[in-house]
């Protein structure tokens, strides 16, 4: 896979991390690594994460009850901490992802008004 | 289960992990191993900052929520800074009720629950003999009782005597005067596990008559009479006749059965050796101690006192007529100290409580009426994302604030308050002396706080983040709903009611002591001056022809000094003296008790000529007693009112005989010959009730120890001659307790007073916190609906009209209030009736009393709020929102 230039890659917006994180473990437990690997999988390699933002980023949402660690084995054949989604995890993921597309929908709005408004 | 602290450990192994997983990446792309991991740990970055980064995120997990606290706490002074008024109505009602209860609470627990001082006081008992049919409390004993248990119990290892015997003391210094003192056997100080803290305490050694003199000072007597005199042991003093030596001082403990100065042994009293003391069954005057054997429990000990006792009185029956209903009572010394404290202490306890509960809810009132002002500010911090708990957390730290302050003043006036109760309180029971004001008070007001805090602090609804909170948004202002109004009624209305059963109660406590105060005693009260003038000083015995001489000679000269209307001699003072002569059985010529009917009692009582015209008492019949009625003349006597028309139907009592019948007038009684009838009066009860008494002239009998002197100016004036004159006589003789009747009066009822005066107290507050909480209520519903009325007034209603509804709602409050009070407390007195043997029902005055004053108060309270509803600016009211 060739690398691609630098100048492509986005940063993250603020706040939207945790967001990512829930979304990426909606699909089954995975540890951190694996975490910051499928993000970067998923977004085509214009997000990537810094484990210096990532990490504490879990640990941040553990002790908010969202997340449940467990300790594994990893493929590498070494301790490796599992992060998996918990019931109000879910339910904040369903939060975050509304708010995200209103934002989105307010924003979208304002970048592109609509020729014909209500008023 | 919340989740676990990592330890750096698990953290480490979590880079680790994530390390190796990414040099395993690489290899698998084709790097080697060495570039691989140099690779990683370069996109890694700095490990160390990452994993304190971590770290960072547990580290301050438990000082999170206290931190955020102590920000709310900050902010929430700021508010209340703006908020004085209310913040200082909430820090004294609050500090009122936690003083009234820390200082309750000392009380309480020094008084009924601190054990004694004394050697395994658990072990201590004592044994008390009552009989209800004479309504006689304690009865005490009698050395042959007392000869009974000891050789036949064996429950109890010993037994301690103590009776109280009052001694004119010379010898430590000033004037010679009458001290209480206590006279014990030998065991006593042991049974009762005290030491000495000078010299050594009394022992079997000096039991028996041939014993020297010896005597115990009392601690107390001891650092405030004599400044802890270290040299004190060894000092002879005379007691009355007789002389003994100070062989040590007793250690702080507390004075019962009787606060005595000094604790003397048998031998230097002459009573206690003489026939009647030591073989007379019914001469009761001690009181008895024991200590339980090892192991025993009060239960085994009562069972077995309690036979033997049972078959005392079956083998003497005539110590114990069917009619006194003779029974034992065994309690632990700690109980009987405590127990005539013990229902006034809770009936305090109640009212502190009482009054705590009305200014916790006129704090929730205030608070309440508060936080809807505040809805808007809560409603935009709401649509700024505050959770409910950080809104819950906002309010619990602004009471905090509230009560931290409350309590901390709270318990600072907890220490006069402790002050006042124990003085209080020393009255029923003497351990009160010796209550301070301990930690306890800190916890009590603390945990008070804490519980008003946390209570407080859920009082107001937060806004809901379902229900749309666009309107308290957008208006900012006070938006009063029907739910919040409720709440604020019902605390009202809690107030009320509370306040409405402490004022019953003191209002009863009032009316009771205004009818002593005023009640007609059948004495002339202000001119009459009683003075003690006991003779065992002198070393005259009573009866005897020098101490007659005596009586005599004083009065003449007395009688001679200026101001003086009148004088004579008596043996009891009014009321003062109440109980120290009991009633004594006699007979009558012509007049047969019916069968089964016992002889009548009657009170025995000794006066002097012109005794009647000096206290002001009328002689119905007959005459008075003269100087010629004296030892070599017919025996006489005069009756009281009651006597003569119970005895005498038919109005002929004058020149009858009486005789007294108790054993203790001698086999062949002296029949007196009735001379004269006087006037009922009731030197025992200051509420008068009819009362048996017979007179009996002092020449004849010389026992009389009470001078009465009627001034013509002020009685006090002639204190000084009196004394003087008295002492030319017999320059030993003790002048004690100048008082005229009306004082005395006074301070017989000074009990009741200081009753009543607790109890209008503890009323006054709530009254004054329930006034405060009305007009609150008043103030923010007639503010809430400026609106309302300004329509009204548009619409064309009077203001008279609206001042009217809003003293309606005032007067409304306070009469639902008034209601649920009544209710109320008519189950609190049922329910304390199952506790209590006494509990008494407030008369109607007290009640109407205690009602006018709500409605009153109410009224008063609403005024302002009124007033305010009824002058409000159509204009400004319609344009307001």
């Amino acid at each position: 896979m060739a690398k691609r230039p630098d100048d492509r890659r986005l940063e993250l917006l603020q706040g939207t991390l945790d967001m990512l994180i829930l979304r990426t473990l909606q699909w089954g437990p995975q540890h951190g690594h694996g975490i910051g690997q499928a993000i970067r999988a998923q977004s085509d390699d214009l997000l990537r994460v810094e484990t210096g933002s990532l990490y504490p980023a879990l640990h941040r949402l553990e002790k908010r009850e969202w997340l449940k660690a467990e300790w594994g084995v990893s493929e590498a054949n070494q301790r490796a901490k599992y992060y998996r989604l918990t019931a109000t995890g879910r339910a904040q993921l369903s939060r975050e992802r509304d708010r995200w597309s209103q934002l989105v929908d307010a924003i979208g709005r304002i970048m592109n008004p609509a020729p014909a408004s209500k008023e | 289960m919340w989740p676990r602290t990592p330890s750096k450990d698990d953290l480490d192994a979590e880079i680790r992990g994530h390390l190796a997983l990414s040099i395993k990446e690489r290899i698998e792309r084709g790097e080697d191993p060495a570039s691989a991991r140099l690779a990683a740990l370069k996109e890694f970055g700095n490990v160390t900052l990452t994993r304190e980064s971590m770290r960072g995120v547990w580290r301050y997990r438990w000082l999170d929520g206290a931190e955020a606290l102590g920000r709310d706490m900050r902010f929430a002074l700021r508010s209340l800074l703006r908020a004085r008024g209310l913040a200082a109505t909430v820090v004294v009602t609050l500090a009122l009720g936690i003083g009234a209860n820390a200082a309750i609470f000392s009380v309480v627990r020094g008084v009924l629950l601190r054990p004694l001082v004394n050697r395994d006081e658990d072990h201590l008992i004592y044994i008390g003999q009552r009989a209800p049919g004479l309504g006689a409390e304690n009865l005490t004993f009698s050395i042959a009782e007392l000869n009974d248990f000891k050789a036949r119990i064996t429950t109890i290892t010993a037994f301690g005597d103590f009776s109280t015997v009052d001694f004119a003391l010379s010898g430590l210094g000033g004037e010679p005067r009458m001290v209480k003192a206590g006279v014990v056997g030998g065991s006593f100080f042991d049974v009762m596990g005290l030491r000495p803290v000078l010299g050594r305490l009394l022992n079997p050694n000096d039991d028996g008559p041939n014993a020297a003199g010896a005597a115990v000072l009392t601690y107390r007597f001891w650092t405030t009479a004599l400044n802890s005199d270290p040299n004190v042991v060894g000092t002879t003093i005379r007691l009355g006749p007789r002389t003994a030596t100070v062989v040590g001082v007793l250690e702080p403990s507390v004075p019962y059965p009787a606060d005595t100065e000094i604790i003397a042994n048998v031998v230097t009293s002459p009573h206690h050796l003489g026939a009647t003391m030591v073989t007379d069954r019914t001469h009761r005057m001690t009181e008895l101690f024991g200590r339980l054997a090892p192991g025993v429990s009060l239960e085994a000990a009562r069972a077995e006192l309690t036979a033997v006792h049972t078959a005392m009185v079956r083998e003497h029956p005539e110590a114990y007529s069917k009619r006194a209903n003779v029974q034992l009572r065994v309690t632990t010394l700690r109980d009987q100290i405590a127990s005539p404290a013990r229902t006034i202490l809770l009936v305090l306890l109640a009212a502190a409580a009482v009054v705590f509960v009305i200014a916790c809810s006129n704090i929730a009132n205030l608070i309440l009426a508060r936080s809807v002002r505040r809805e808007g500010e809560l409603a935009v911090r709401a649509a700024l994302g505050a959770g409910r708990g950080a809104l819950r957390r906002t309010l619990l730290a602004e009471s905090l604030v509230l009560c931290g302050a409350g309590a901390v003043l709270g318990v600072m006036l907890a220490q006069p308050f402790v002050a006042i109760v124990a003085r209080y309180a020393a009255r029923f029971s003497v351990r009160a002396l010796e209550v301070t004001v301990d930690t306890s008070v800190l916890w009590v007001g603390a945990g008070l706080a804490m519980g008003a805090a946390v209570l407080l602090a859920y009082v107001p609804r937060l806004p809901s983040p379902h229900a749309p909170t666009g309107l308290g948004l957008v208006s900012g202002s006070v938006r009063i709903t029907p739910g919040t109004s409720r709440r604020l009624r019902v605390f009202a209305t809690t107030q009320i009611a509370c306040s409405f059963v402490l004022l019953a109660g003191a209002g009863t406590l009032l009316t009771t002591l205004i009818a002593l105060q005023t009640a007609i005693t059948g004495y002339n009260m202000r001119q009459v001056l009683a003075v003690d003038i006991p003779a065992s000083a002198t070393g005259a015995d009573l009866g005897s022809a020098k101490l007659i001489d005596f009586y005599q000679e004083a009065t003449r000269r007395i009688g001679k000094l200026a101001g003086v209307e009148g004088v004579a001699v008596g043996m009891s003072v009014p009321w003062r003296d109440a109980g120290r002569l009991p009633a004594v059985q006699f007979a009558v010529e012509g007049y047969t008790p019916a069968d089964g009917e016992e002889n009548p009692h009657a009170r025995f009582r000794v006066v002097s000529p012109r005794f009647f015209a000096v206290v002001g008492v009328p002689v119905l019949a007959g005459r008075d007693f003269t100087d010629d009625d004296g030892g070599k003349s017919d025996p006489v006597a005069i009756v009281s009112q009651s006597v003569a028309q119970r005895l005498f139907p038919n109005g002929d009592a004058v020149n009858r005989h009486m005789w007294w019948t108790d054993p203790y007038f001698g086999k062949t009684p002296v029949h007196r010959r009735i001379v004269g009838v006087v006037a009922d009066v009731d030197d025992e009860k200051v509420i008068r009730r009819p009362a048996m008494a017979v007179y009996q002239p002092v020449r004849q009998i010389g026992a009389a120890e009470r001078l009465f002197v009627r001034a013509a100016g002020d009685p006090y004036a002639l204190v000084p001659a009196v004394t003087r004159a008295i002492r030319e006589i017999s320059k030993d003789q003790l002048v004690e307790r100048a008082a005229t009747l009306e004082d005395v009066r006074t301070e017989v009822l000074s009990p009741d007073r200081l009753n009543a005066f607790v109890f209008s107290g503890f009323a006054g507050i709530a009254l004054l916190i329930a006034v405060v909480g009305v007009a609150g209520v008043l103030a923010f519903s007639v503010s809430a609906r400026t609106r309302e009325f300004g329509i009204r007034l548009a619409v064309g209603s009077a203001p008279r009209h609206l001042l009217s509804r809003v003293l309606q709602e005032g007067v409304l409050i306070a009469a639902i209030g008034i209601a649920a009070g009544t209710a109320g407390g008519y189950a609190l007195s049922r329910a304390a009736a199952r506790f209590f043997a006494t509990v008494q029902l407030p008369g109607l005055l007290p009640l109407t009393g205690a009602a006018t004053v709500l409605i009153g108060a109410a009224v008063v309270a609403s005024l302002m709020p009124a007033a305010r509803a009824s002058r409000v600016d159509v204009l400004q009211a319609l344009r307001s929102e």
